[in-house]
C-alpha cells in the first residue's frame, strides 16, 4: 500500500517538470458561472483571489459532492449504505522470524459489514472497518486502547461473541460510562473462555507478544498481527454510498464540463475500486483529448462526448449492473456472509433457488417490455420513410 | 467527419514532404503549421478552426454571409484561434502571415464572405499551400470553372483536397432517401442526384487538366503520389466517420476524399 501522501508527492513532483502546467495554491473556487456570450458559453470560474478563469474544458475532480457537478446540473442517483467506515493508522510488533514479513492484507466479513487489515510497513497497517453509524461513532470516542482490543476481535471471535462486545460497547456508551481498557479486557477473556479460545492459539486476542517470538502456532497466518496500540489523531470516519452520476459529461448550461473519480462515481470500499475507477476515467479521457488534438479538434466538442462515453459507456454498465448485481441478489451476500462463518443470513438451500429464479423471470420481463418500446419506434421511422417514397411515387406519375 | 479528413490531409502531407525529401525531420502532428490553407465553402467553420489548432493560417471563405457570421461568432469565443474578422483578408497574402504573432507554432484564421472566383482574382495564381473545399462542388453549377478556380490557387507542389459523394444507388439510398426522406436529419432539397461526382470524374478531370503544360495525373493508372481517393464511410457503433482503408473501391461509392496534387515546376 501507498500512503496518499507519499502518491500526492510523487504526482505534484511530476507535475512540476511540466512548465505548461500552472498550480494554485490556497485559492478556492467561489462560483462557476456560464460566460455569457452568444456562440460562446464557456464556464468561468470565479477564483478567490478575484481572477476568472474561462475554461475550454472544466474537469470536476472534484469528490463525491462536486461543484461541478452541480453547475453542470448533472444528476446523481445513488443510496446510503446505513454504513459508516472507520479508518485509523494501527500498531503492532512485527511478524514473527519464522513468518516472513508484514505484505498480508486481510479481510473478514462480518454481518455488519467487512473490516480489513491492510499493511503499511514492518509494525503499522491500516483499518479500513465498514459497519453501523451508531457502532461506529462509539468505536470513534471510545477508549483508543479499547478499539485497539476490539479490532483484534473483530478478527478472531465467532460472531456471537463479536454481538456482544459491540453490544458492551453501546450500552456503556449511552449510559454514559464508556467502557475502561481493563473492562473490555475482562469481557473479552470471558468471550474467549465461553468459546474455548486458548491462550496461545492465534484466537486469542490476549496472549501478550504471542505473534512475535518462537515459532508460531498452527493459525498464526490465519490472522494479522495483534494490535497494540492506535496512532494518534488517525481515527476517522465517513458515511458510505453509492451513487453515479447520469452523465459524464455536462450538456446544455453545462457544456464544457466532464466529470471523473468520484464526482462520477462512488462505490463502496469493499473492493477498493474507488482510485481504480478514478484513475481508469482520467485514462479514457486523456485518449479522447489526444484524439481530438491530434485532429485539430476542440478538445471539449461533440467528440468528447461521443469519445469519452461511447469509450467507457461498457465500462459504466458494467460496473453499475455489476454493483446493483451484488446488491439485489441476496444470494449472493448470503453466500459471502455463510462462507464468512454468519449463522443469521444461513437459509435452506430450497428458498435460495426460487429466490433466484423470480428475480431472473423479473427481469427478463423488464427487458421485454423495452425491447416492445423500442421496436414501436422503429417501426414508425420505417413507416415514414415509406410513406414518403409512396407519395413522392405517386406524385411522379401524376 | 471532420477528424477523418484531417487525418487524410495530414497524412498526404506528410507522405508527400517524406517522398520531396527523404531525410527531412517530419513531424505529422506538426506539418500544416505556417502552411497558408484556403477553405472554400467553410459553412460554420469546423475544418477551418481544426486546421488553425494544426497551425495552419487559414483563410475559410463562403458564399452564404450567414454562414460567415456564424463562424466568425464561434471562432470569436476561442481565444486559441487567434481569430480576426474578414476585412483584413482583402490584402496580399503575405502581411495575413504576420498577424497574431502570439506564440510560435499558433495558426491564424480568417474568414471572408467572397467566392472563389473573386478570391482568384485579387489573390492571383498559387497563393496557398493547400486548398480544401469539403462538400462543395455537389453543389455548384459549373463544376469545371469551379474546380479550375480552385486548382489555379494551389501553389505548384500544393495540395487540393475535395470532398463529395459519388453517384451511386447506395449514395441515393443513404444520402437522399435515409438522410433527407427516412430521418429527417438534411432537410429536402439538400442534395440533388444527378450533381452527384464520381472519383473516376473527378481523376479524369485532372488527367487532362494542366499546369504549365503538365497535367496533374500522368501514366495509366494514377500514382499515389499524385493523386488518390479514401472513401469515409460512418460507423454507428463507434458513432464516427472513418477512411476506409486504402484501395478499398466498394467504399467510395458514397462519401469520398479526393486528394491531389499541383505538379512542380
Amino acid at each position: 500500500m501507498t500512503e496518499n501522501l507519499n502518491l500526492q508527492r510523487g504526482l505534484l513532483r511530476h507535475i512540476s517538470q511540466f512548465t505548461e502546467v500552472e498550480l494554485l495554491d490556497k485559492i478556492k473556487v467561489q462560483s462557476i458561472a456560464t460566460e455569457d456570450r452568444e456562440g460562446g458559453g464557456w464556464p468561468l470560474v470565479h477564483l478567490s483571489d478575484g481572477r476568472t478563469l474561462r475554461a475550454r474544458l472544466l474537469v470536476g475532480a472534484d469528490g463525491f459532492n462536486s461543484p461541478v457537478r452541480s453547475y453542470a446540473r448533472i444528476q446523481s442517483y445513488g443510496w446510503a449504505y446505513d454504513r459508516h467506515a472507520i479508518v485509523a493508522t494501527m500498531n503492532h510488533p512485527p511478524r514473527g522470524p519464522f513468518q516472513g514479513s508484514n505484505t498480508v492484507a486481510y479481510q473478514r466479513f462480518l454481518p455488519t459489514g467487512p473490516i480489513a487489515f491492510l499493511p503499511l510497513s514492518e509494525t503499522s497497517s491500516s483499518l479500513v472497518w465498514s459497519t453501523k453509524p451508531q457502532l461506529a461513532s462509539a468505536l470513534k470516542t471510545v477508549d483508543p486502547q479499547v478499539l485497539a482490543d476490539m479490532i483484534n476481535a473483530a478478527f478472531r471471535l465467532p460472531d456471537v461473541s463479536l454481538c456482544y462486545l459491540q453490544d458492551r460497547i453501546l450500552d456503556a456508551e449511552q449510559s454514559g460510562s464508556p467502557l475502561k481498557p481493563s473492562q473490555f479486557r475482562d469481557e473479552l477473556a470471558f468471550r474467549e473462555r465461553s468459546d474455548t479460545i486458548d491462550v496461545r492459539s492465534a484466537y486469542s486476542s490476549l496472549a501478550p507478544e504471542q505473534s512475535s517470538a518462537g515459532i508460531p502456532s498452527e493459525d498464526a497466518d490465519a490472522v494479522p498481527p495483534i494490535v497494540t496500540s492506535i496512532q494518534a489523531g488517525t481515527i476517522a470516519s465517513f458515511p458510505l454510498r453509492f451513487s453515479h452520476a447520469e452523465s459524464y459529461i455536462g450538456e446544455g448550461q453545462g457544456v464544457r464540463t466532464v466529470l471523473v473519480g468520484d464526482a462520477a462515481h462512488t462505490v463502496h470500499p469493499l473492493a477498493g475500486q474507488g482510485l481504480n475507477g478514478g484513475l481508469a476515467d482520467v485514462e479514457a479521457l486523456v485518449r479522447c483529448i489526444e484524439h481530438a488534438l491530434l485532429r485539430g479538434g476542440d478538445v471539449a466538442c461533440d467528440k468528447l462526448h461521443k469519445l469519452y462515453s461511447s469509450t467507457s459507456q461498457p465500462v459504466v454498465w458494467a460496473r453499475s449492473v455489476g454493483l446493483e448485481v451484488l446488491n439485489e441478489l441476496d444470494t449472493i451476500k448470503a453466500a459471502l456472509m455463510m462462507s464468512a462463518g454468519s449463522e443469521r443470513h444461513r437459509r435452506r438451500p430450497g428458498e435460495v433457488g426460487w429466490e433466484l429464479a423470480a428475480k431472473s423471470i423479473e427481469n427478463f420481463a423488464t427487458g421485454l417490455d423495452n425491447a416492445r418500446a423500442l421496436g414501436g419506434s422503429l417501426a414508425n421511422v420505417v413507416g415514414d420513410g415509406v410513406r414518403s417514397l409512396w407519395e413522392r411515387g405517386g406524385s411522379g406519375r401524376a | 467527419m471532420n477528424p477523418a479528413r484531417i487525418q487524410f490531409l495530414r497524412d498526404k502531407v506528410t507522405e508527400i514532404a517524406l517522398d520531396d525529401d527523404p531525410n527531412a525531420s517530419v513531424n505529422p502532428t506538426r506539418i500544416l503549421r505556417g502552411l497558408n490553407v484556403l477553405d472554400v465553402g467553410c459553412g460554420g467553420g469546423l475544418l477551418s478552426e481544426s486546421l488553425t489548432r494544426l497551425g495552419a493560417n487559414t483563410l475559410g471563405i463562403d458564399a452564404s454571409a450567414s454562414n460567415i457570421s456564424i463562424a466568425s461568432l464561434h471562432a470569436s469565443a476561442d481565444p486559441s484561434l487567434n481569430f480576426t474578422s474578414g476585412i483584413s483578408s482583402l490584402l496580399p497574402a503575405h502581411t495575413t502571415v504576420h498577424r497574431g504573432n502570439k506564440a510560435e507554432g499558433k495558426g491564424t484564421l480568417t474568414y471572408t464572405h467572397t467566392s472563389v472566383e473573386e478570391l482568384l482574382i485579387e489573390r492571383g495564381e498559387g497563393a496557398f499551400d493547400i486548398v480544401c473545399s469539403m462538400e462543395v462542388i455537389e453543389h455548384v453549377d459549373n463544376p469545371r470553372d469551379f474546380l479550375d478556380s480552385c486548382a489555379r490557387l494551389v501553389k505548384p507542389g500544393g495540395h487540393l483536397l475535395l470532398s463529395t459523394i459519388a453517384r451511386t444507388p447506395l449514395a441515393y439510398f443513404l444520402t437522399i432517401f435515409a438522410a433527407e426522406d427516412l430521418l429527417g436529419f438534411v432537410s429536402k432539397g439538400t442534395h440533388t442526384f444527378s450533381k452527384y461526382v464520381n472519383p473516376e470524374e473527378l481523376e479524369g478531370f485532372f488527367r487532362s487538366y494542366r499546369s504549365q503544360s503538365r497535367p496533374w495525373i500522368s501514366g495509366p493508372v494514377a500514382h499515389r503520389l499524385q493523386a488518390e481517393t479514401r472513401g469515409i464511410i460512418f460507423v454507428p457503433w463507434n458513432n464516427e466517420w472513418v477512411l476506409t482503408p486504402r484501395g478499398s473501391k466498394w467504399a467510395e461509392g458514397c462519401n469520398y476524399l479526393f486528394w491531389v496534387r499541383r505538379p512542380l515546376e
